[in-house]
């Protein structure tokens, strides 16, 4: 096609990718330094954090930041490696949660007409666009009564919540997109309707339901402001709650806090690049769609 | 690694059609069990939305004890609502919220869409890119927010020391403390961690903008702006608004950031609405003012979500995006 394009065009052509790479290395700088700086100040002793100028390279990289954080014998590593693990236990179990409701949910609004189904569906979608404060005095009000406080039964049962509205959305997204007529001809075969959809359907959904269950558990990993109002006892803390409580306003150790920072996000981002594929296709393919 | 949003060549007429047959299924399945798939769905969202959303607007209309021991409460009518209207740091906080939701929206929709049509041409090394630039979106808000917290210390952070390094300024500016600087310095953190995210999503757009268009596009003479303005934006129609609208509700919902960097402060400077109803509730006890501020918060994202569903509606009209 390049010889349909006229030298003025193409000039303009040549600009316009010119510009368009020097934006994306200021983006890519944008995106990176902040991390890069996070890294290097937790390879610093105390000390060497708090110079001015600042080191701009460490000049004694020492790894005591993540040796303290990750010894189960210190006081600070016992702590820390609790919060890992608390967050761990409750992402994970309300991951699961929320697959075993959306998966059938989001199935019946792709394949079934019942009263109510649209209502269902908007109001799914609106729980989404509010905030969380709205429910958080009732919900802190309903864990009261219901025995739940400073349990991790009150934070998995919110993050269900949370996490449903989009998982139903991403879900019915994939429902729609596998043919109906598989399961018919199952059902030809004597299947059941619900052995139709275990069999025939429920693998087809296999990437959506990765990509649903992705995003609950980031969501559950990274979520704070229902953690930090639910629990208060030391030893159930998460961790952006417990990290908070590590590193206090008066607390100077910032090779500490950077290196929490970053082993708080080394398992999301493992876990999201090893399957962002899946991840980013069933996003998209809703908005898209619309 | 492209993003491929339907098995279906270029237009992806097949996949909506496929989206549309379960009609004819739907009407010979009716059956009451129907509702068994969706019920457990239905009675986790009745606890979790329809209770507390009751809640709210009754407790609005209560003066309740700090101690929130609800048999003490004293019905007061539309006083909280009243006074909050009345008072000068309502205007205050709503001012920061629009602000702050409508630049970040702004900058990270701008941003996005600059990343993701930079990335649609192939090069070397375009995947490990795309997936370095979605970093941000992905880590925890709170490790972002310690990160950022660290970069803008008022005694060693690394921006203010590269500022006093290249003689810019003469000492190492306060970014956070300073009533004029914090609410564009957090917006800055939070237009980092959210132009991924428009990032996807248009890239994904921009996969259903028909090639012949822009190949006759080029025939004609266009120029890559000719051709970006009037063939590839008006595709990426459908896909903008709900990424606009999916990224308002998100900033306008947003806590994080805000109450890790500065709680709000310097002297309301950067409380938007969810950290003060947070504040007014969590920290002054005020459970009754805190209930009809979130009424009203929950009016106005009643109305966004309104626009969302009827600028989604547009957008399938004209068949905007597939």
């Amino acid at each position: 096609m390049t010889d349909a394009v006229t030298p003025r065009s193409r000039a303009g052509i040549d600009l316009w990718r010119w510009a368009g790479r020097i934006f994306l290395t200021v983006m890519l700088l944008f995106t990176l330094l902040p991390m890069v700086w996070m890294l290097l100040t937790s390879f610093k002793s105390g000390f060497a954090a708090l110079q001015f100028p600042p080191q701009w390279w460490p000049k004694e990289p020492t790894l005591a930041s993540y040796r303290k954080l990750l010894d189960p014998t210190n006081s600070v590593g016992a702590d820390f490696l609790r919060f890992f693990w608390n967050s761990l236990f409750v992402s994970t179990m309300s991951t699961i949660l929320s697959v075993i409701v959306a998966v059938p949910a989001a199935y019946a609004f792709s394949r079934f007409d019942f009263p109510g189904r649209k209502f269902l569906f908007f109001s799914v979608l609106l729980r989404n666009m509010f905030p969380a404060v709205v429910f958080l005095v009732p919900l802190f009000i309903l864990m009261r009564l219901l025995g739940l406080m400073n349990t991790h039964g009150s934070l998995i049962l919110t993050y269900l919540t949370f996490g449903l509205p989009l998982a139903i959305w991403l879900l019915k997204g994939f429902y729609d997109n596998i043919p109906y007529q598989l399961e018919q001809a199952a059902r030809i075969d004597g299947a059941s309707r619900f052995q139709a959809f275990l069999l025939i359907v429920m693998p087809l959904s296999v990437p959506g339901i990765i990509a649903t269950a992705i995003y609950s558990f980031i969501g559950a990993w990274n979520e704070y402001i229902f953690a930090y109002t639910f629990i208060n006892r030391n030893d159930r803390l998460t961790l952006p709650i417990g990290i908070q409580r590590f590193f206090s306003e008066s607390s100077s150790d910032f090779p500490g806090l950077m290196a929490a920072s970053f082993m708080m996000s080394v398992p999301v981002v493992v876990l999201f690049l090893m399957l962002q594929r899946y991840f980013v296709r069933a996003l998209t393919e809703g908005a898209v769609k619309h | 690694m492209s993003i491929r949003t339907s098995d279906a060549p270029a237009g992806g007429a097949p996949a909506r059609t496929a989206a549309r047959e379960p009609g004819v299924l739907r009407r010979t399945w009716i059956h009451r069990a129907d509702y068994l798939y969706v019920l457990p769905a239905i009675v986790v969202m009745l606890i979790v939305i329809a209770y507390p959303v009751y809640y709210t607007i009754d407790l609005s209309f209560y003066s309740t004890p700090p101690s929130l021991q609800l048999r003490d409460k004293i019905f007061i009518g539309f006083d909280n609502y009243k006074t909050i209207l009345e008072s000068e740091v309502f205007w205050r906080v709503t001012l920061n919220t629009f602000i702050w939701t409508i630049v970040s929206t702004g900058c990270a929709y701008i941003l996005g869409l600059g990343c993701a049509l930079c990335l649609h041409q192939a090069f070397p090394g375009r995947a490990v890119m795309r997936a370095i630039l979605i970093i941000p979106w992905v880590i925890s808000a709170v490790a972002a927010s310690y990160i950022w917290k660290w970069i803008y210390h008022s005694n060693f952070g690394v921006i203010g020391a590269i500022l006093v390094e290249l003689g810019i300024m003469d000492r190492q500016p306060n970014f956070i403390d300073n009533v004029n600087t914090v609410l564009a310095s957090l917006i800055v953190v939070n237009v980092w961690r959210e132009f991924p995210f428009a990032m996807i999503m248009l890239a994904a757009g921009l996969q259903t903008v028909p090639d012949q268009l822009l190949r006759a596009a080029k025939v004609d003479g266009a120029g890559a702006w000719h051709s970006f303005w009037h063939v590839t934006f008006p595709h990426l129609r459908g896909v903008s608004i709900a990424t606009i609208l999916l990224l308002a509700v998100a900033n306008f919902n947003s806590f994080i950031v805000t109450w890790i960097m500065t709680g709000g402060g310097p002297s309301n400077a950067s409380h938007i609405w969810i950290t003060h109803i947070y504040e007014i509730a969590f920290g002054r006890q005020r459970w009754g003012i805190a209930a009809a501020y979130s009424v009203i918060l929950f009016l106005i994202v009643m109305s966004l979500g309104y626009f969302y569903v009827r600028g989604l509606g547009g957008a399938e009209k004209e068949g905007g995006g597939s």
